[in-house]
């Protein structure tokens, strides 16, 4: 059976380990990567489906199977998928962002084919009915009263996002706004996963120590058989040019002013976003960084700042996330990162700078790659939002490019008011009423 | 001075561990906060260098040096690439054997550290850490908090962190684990110039356990404005990792909590849909701790599932697991255990603390030889030792005004209301 495979790619992923993709008649990817230093496995299965394939009025509907899938199959009664996992000593897991979805296997080397077998049953015979639909329904609202309604940094997260982006779907929330996960329809259910667990939408990745011929064996005899699926066109919205500073305040119960500024910036596989990255970790990514000395050291302005880009396939945001130290304000702190952006233009980092933020991306690189789940999640992650796991070295390659004037245009580029949005939590006053119809936008 | 050391030639970097026994439970009396105090005040100039030097210095090798504190010690934890592995540990060297302790970092972090109490106090699930801690077994060495009060840090004087530094960070009081692309002998060479300038002095004498258990269920409403939900967090002290029962007592918690298959997630999440989450375990320190329940229900739930946590909790401590719960947790901790030890870090961080809690080498990783030899019976008469629901505190971070009455009828003891800014 593993001549039914075809291999399409090969490149190292870390110190000694090779990643292959394979690619199956039905269109199901394969990447497998041997790593032989313990008795374990990673078996992510990947779909490019998240949460901008779905429709406004339905929102969260690629979070909910997330929960669903650990559900009745046609061959598995409720609770059994986690029961045969644990019983392994195993543990299974799923997550769900913008540009994909996958359920995550840890599984001992020994107990492949079950994993295989789980995983394929899932695929094609999950039962979605009423009762069950109804109890993870309240789960994932329980999950959002924890995440965002009753946290201010997932309030923060999904408020920057509703404001950032007007046209794109990543204006929604990967969770889902409440009123649709309470809405969310039984036959669109149905329907949502006819459309998109199919097998060439999908790819299986496994890392660990297993037998690359018994594996590509195991999957053509659990997956060979099912037919692909007729997936939508890709959507085709595009996020229009932002040409002015967006601003949201509301009250919290919290102590000092947090805010989340989100600058528009190139999708993932774009050059400049590994000039971003070095920006980002020039400006807060490092305890030497510029708007960390300057704002929590120097100043005393914040007890901490953030900065972060956001690994979308399209254009997604830089994100700078400050907590306010007491005494201070939102607007105070916006007026010193604003002239910190302005001076790394004005005084551009040095060539030892930029040299310390690539040394910096490379420790973190190797050890995000140092277990077999974190080798899983990298191929996964390059493979189903951009279409080819060897993206990852692309990346690096950039990385190791960057110079110090690139980082000077793309702050002059990207890092300007005009294309940011500002969300801001402020502390509630005294007894006044307050809660989210207070909101303020400019 | 113990050497850990877990050669692994699979990635090009170096993690170590630095573990300077004597945490936080070994702050004075109403100077808590005085052990992390010292340990960031350490990490902020050393030697030649100051602050921001330092800083400079260790980011341009693209390494990360980061102080921390639990219970039982303070901890120093580096991750370098191999090629600066030498750079880093003469930084981290520097770290222990001079730092600066300058006065104006002294001041900066006694404003700074008034905030993380803030940034608590925004977060639920860590403000309902923080006042179970407080409210579980007062007394105990570890009721008392890692990060201080208003109260305590005003008392914190950069003389007394000084002399906690010179009189713990000695070579007999540090555990030291190396792991990563370092062989044996580079590592316990680097080992020893991490140590070689410290001042003889033999390994601190710590806190004894002098907690006795509170008798009786009581109940605190930690009241904060526009909830949805609330924080739970129910449980009493219990006893210390390494007690003779520590394997019944794995499965134990893995039955009642500790697997999604577990009885608190299946009826709180699986059943009834009221929570994202519940789960349970025996806290794992050096002297005994809590065991605690924990789980976020929706406010209007709030009540019904502090009183049916309670019951199934009761009913567990009574009756115990069946043999097949037992048979099925066994073989899941069993198979889990090659998924904790699997990398060269995991190795070392497990033997560090195994040594910190003062347990034989290998402790933990040989826990399945011991799990193989249990009986049901075995895990029934440990969950009757160690498990008390009839003194289980119950915290509950909520909006007091839409969860008191329902909290009350929960069967949890008397409730007590405190504000959430309060501590």
């Amino acid at each position: 059976m593993s001549s039914e495979w075809q291999l399409e790619a090969e490149a190292p992923i870390g110190r000694g380990v090779t990643a292959k993709r394979f690619r199956l008649h039905n269109g199901l990817g394969l990447i497998a990567a041997l790593d032989r230093r313990a008795p374990i496995l990673a078996l992510q299965t990947w779909f490019r489906v998240g949460s901008r394939h779905e429709r406004p009025g339905a929102t969260g509907m690629a979070h909910l199977f997330e929960h669903l899938m650990f559900g009745q199959t046609e061959q598995l009664p409720p609770g059994e998928f986690d029961r045969l996992v644990e019983r392994t000593g195993g543990e299974s897991n799923a997550a769900t962002w913008v540009d994909w979805t996958y359920y995550k296997l840890s599984l001992p080397a020994r107990d492949l084919a079950l994993g295989v077998r789980l995983e394929s049953e899932r695929m094609q015979h999950l039962v979605l009915e009423h009762d069950r639909v109804e109890s993870e329904r309240d789960v994932v609202t329980n999950e959002r009263r924890e995440r965002v309604e009753d946290d201010v940094d997932g309030w923060l997260d999904e408020q920057l996002m509703a404001h950032a982006f007007t046209e794109h779907p990543y204006r929604w929330p990967t969770i889902g706004w409440m009123e649709d996960i309470r809405a969310l329809a039984l036959p669109e259910i149905r329907a949502f996963y006819r459309t998109w667990y199919a097998p060439n939408n999908a790819t299986i990745v496994c890392v660990g120590d297993f037998d690359e011929r018994e594996l590509r064996d195991l999957i053509a005899q659990h997956y060979g058989h099912i037919p692909p699926a007729q997936l939508p066109p890709a959507s085709a919205a595009v996020e229009p040019e932002q040409q002015r500073e967006r601003i949201v305040r509301a009250p919290k119960p919290i102590a000092t002013d947090r805010l989340l500024i989100g600058y528009k910036a190139p999708g993932q596989d774009e050059p400049d976003w590994a000039v971003l990255e070095i920006v980002a970790t020039l400006l807060a990514g490092c305890p030497s960084a510029r708007l960390h000395r300057k704002l929590v050291i120097e100043q005393e302005a914040a007890s901490s700042v953030d900065a972060q880009l956001t690994p979308f396939r399209d254009p997604s945001l830089m994100r700078l996330a400050v907590t306010t130290a007491r005494g201070h304000d939102a607007d105070e702190v916006i007026a010193s990162i604003d002239r910190e952006i302005a001076r790394l233009v004005e005084d551009p980092p040095t060539a030892a700078e930029v040299e310390k933020a690539k040394a910096l991306a490379e420790t973190d690189l190797w050890s995000s790659l140092s277990d077999v789940d974190g080798k899983a999640e990298a191929l996964g992650h390059y493979e189903t939002a951009l279409g080819d796991f060897r993206r990852l070295d692309t990346l690096v390659q950039h990385l190791t490019a960057v110079t110090a004037a690139d980082v000077a245009r793309a702050v002059r580029t990207y890092l300007v008011s005009t294309r940011r949005t500002i969300v801001i939590a402020e502390p509630e006053e005294g007894d006044d009423e307050a809660d989210d119809d207070d909101e303020k936008v400019a | 001075m113990q050497v850990v050391v877990e050669a692994s030639p699979d990635t090009p970097l170096v993690w170590f561990d630095i573990a300077i026994r004597g945490g936080a439970s070994a702050d004075p009396v109403g100077i808590e906060g005085l052990h992390r105090h010292a340990a960031l005040l350490a990490r902020r100039g050393a030697g030649t260098r100051v602050r921001a030097v330092l800083d400079e210095t260790l980011d341009g090798l693209g390494a990360a040096l980061e102080v921390g504190v639990s219970r039982d010690s303070l901890s120093i934890s580096g991750l370098a690439l191999s090629r600066h592995a030498d750079a880093v540990i003469a930084l981290a060297a520097d770290i222990l054997a001079a730092p600066r302790f300058d006065e104006d970092e002294h001041a900066r972090l006694l404003r700074e550290t008034p905030q993380v109490l803030d940034e608590i106090r925004d977060d639920d699930g860590a403000l309902a850490t923080r006042w179970f801690d407080w409210l579980c077994s007062p007394g105990h060495p570890y009721g008392r908090t890692s990060l201080g009060t208003e109260g305590s840090l005003a008392k914190i004087r950069r003389e007394d962190a000084i002399a906690l530094w010179r009189r713990e960070v000695v070579a007999d009081n540090l555990v030291i684990g190396l792991a990563g692309d370092v062989d044996d002998a580079r590592a316990r060479s680097l080992a020893q110039r991490l140590v070689e300038r410290l001042p003889a002095g033999a390994a601190i004498a710590q806190p004894e356990d002098t907690g006795e258990r509170a008798r009786g269920r009581r109940a605190f409403l930690v009241d904060k404005p526009d909830r949805t939900q609330a924080q739970l967090r129910i449980g009493h002290l219990a006893t210390r990792y390494g007690h003779p029962d520590t394997p019944a007592i794995a499965v134990a918690e893995a039955i009642l909590g500790g697997m999604f298959s577990s009885r608190l997630m299946q009826e709180i999440r699986v059943k009834r849909g009221w929570s994202y989450g519940a789960g349970c375990a025996l806290r794992r320190s050096r002297l005994p701790h809590w065991f605690e329940v924990w789980t976020a229900a929706a406010i209007e739930v709030a009540g019904p599932a502090v009183a049916l946590t309670l019951e199934l909790y009761a009913d567990y401590a009574a009756n115990g697991p069946t043999e097949e719960e037992v048979d099925f947790a066994r073989s899941y901790l069993i198979g889990a255990m090659p998924f904790h030890v699997a990398t060269a870090r995991q190795r070392m961080q497990l033997a560090v603390r195994d040594a910190v809690f003062e347990l034989p080498a290998g402790y933990t990783a040989k826990l399945p030889e011991a799990l193989g030899q249990l009986a049901a019976a075995d895990v029934r008469a440990a969950c009757a030792r160690h498990f008390h629901p009839d003194d289980a505190v119950t915290v509950a971070v909520t909006t007091a005004e839409t969860a008191r009455a329902a909290l009350e009828a929960a069967n949890a003891g008397p409730i007590t209301v405190v504000r959430h800014d309060e501590y």
